[in-house]
């Protein structure tokens, strides 16, 4: 049996327990629904992120390997001074979104569509082009996946809330005001019931008297 | 048979506690809605393209996701859609529906879902597998709208 919320029994605290009963059966329903999009979007967030990962690893590895030829071909020094010549300032726009009351952050890599193809194209070859590019969409995977990790941990950390909440209303709350608002009805009734029993009496005794 | 309780008259601080938490949290679902959308024509001009929130923060639009919205419909319908699009989310949790001023959202949501969609009462009412589609592709450009009135 839940345990009685402590209000007087009189029947302005059972309209104003009906009251609140309804409305945490509303909070209740919105709630619901709200961790029924959380889980949803934290679900896409994990395929995502799962995504993003492996492209990043896969970038990385295909990255590694054409640098490596690229050296290969040019030599170490001659890499080193056309590479010299790519280093740009990278601008990332930050921003927040919102994802059903949960504020989450959003990057995105702006300006230069090519940020390092800064060097001399006379002078390189088409392995460092390839290199360049890799790196390009290497950066881009990563700011990606920047953004879908803390979204991640947001979105679970938020998950996590909302669901002590939905407990304590399905489990503590709701279940406390349907028994004292049952446990008032009950003693309004007793007392009607006394009334009567008590009129009953009064009644045979102004008869008798 | 628990005992009554006559005599205690103030809420205890954990229900009041309880009170003002659920208070707060039909607060918080909906603070992140938009005060007045704007035209995609708009937000492509734009910087940064954005808008402010009922709880003064501001919601980023990625400019990505504008060029793909511009690309898959005309100047004309770029000059009529509003943006964010809301989602909203009500009575029926197996649907949802996006509120929609005209055809370019419908056109919009049929490119996105690869299906004819059709809207009614300016409503137009998807699945919930088709929402997680549908937020794949539009991530900052759609946002959700709980509905106390469907709830109730």
């Amino acid at each position: 049996m839940p345990e009685l919320i402590k209000v007087r029994p009189t029947k302005i605290e059972l309209v104003k327990l009906k009251r609140r009963l309804s409305l945490a059966q509303r909070v209740q329903k919105i709630v619901k629904d709200r961790l029924s999009i959380l889980t949803m979007e934290f679900l896409q967030t994990a395929r995502d992120t799962v995504e993003a990962k492996r492209k990043l690893l896969d970038e990385l590895s295909k990255l590694y390997k054409a640098l490596s030829v690229a050296a290969g071909y040019h030599g170490y020094i001659a890499l080193e001074k056309e590479l010299i010549a790519t280093e740009v300032d990278l601008k990332v726009t930050a921003g927040l979104g919102n994802v059903a009351g949960v504020r989450i952050p959003s990057f995105e890599l702006m300006g230069n569509t090519k940020p390092m193809r800064g060097y001399n194209l006379v002078d390189t070859s088409s392995w460092l082009d390839r290199a360049a590019q890799l790196s390009e969409e290497w950066l881009r995977a990563i700011v990606e996946l920047a953004e879908l990790q803390r979204n991640f941990e947001l979105l679970a950390m938020e998950i996590n809330r909302t669901k002590r909440i939905t407990n304590a209303l399905e489990y503590i709350v709701i279940p406390r005001l349907q028994a004292t608002i049952h446990y008032l009805k009950m003693k309004f009734e007793e007392r009607d019931r006394e009334e009567k029993a008590r009129l009953k009496r009064v009644k045979v005794l102004v008869a008798r008297g | 048979m628990p005992k009554p309780l006559q005599d205690e008259v103030k809420q205890s601080p954990y229900e009041r506690m309880l009170q003002e938490c659920l208070s707060g949290e039909l607060r918080i679902v909906n603070a992140g809605l938009p005060q007045s959308q704007k035209r995609l024509a708009a937000l492509l001009n734009e910087k940064y393209p954005h808008v402010v929130c009922n709880d003064g923060s501001t919601h980023l639009f990625k400019k990505s996701e504008l060029e793909y919205l511009a690309s898959i419909i005309d100047t004309d319908e770029q000059k009529a859609l509003p943006l964010p699009m809301l989602i909203e989310l009500g009575a029926n949790q197996a649907e949802a529906a996006i509120i929609c001023e005209g055809k370019v959202e419908e056109k919009i949501i049929s490119k996105a879902l690869n299906m004819p969609v059709t809207c009614e009462e300016r409503r137009i009412r998807i699945y919930k597998p088709q929402l997680a589609l549908l937020r794949r592709k539009f991530k900052t450009t759609t946002v959700y709208v709980f509905s106390p009135k469907m709830v109730a």
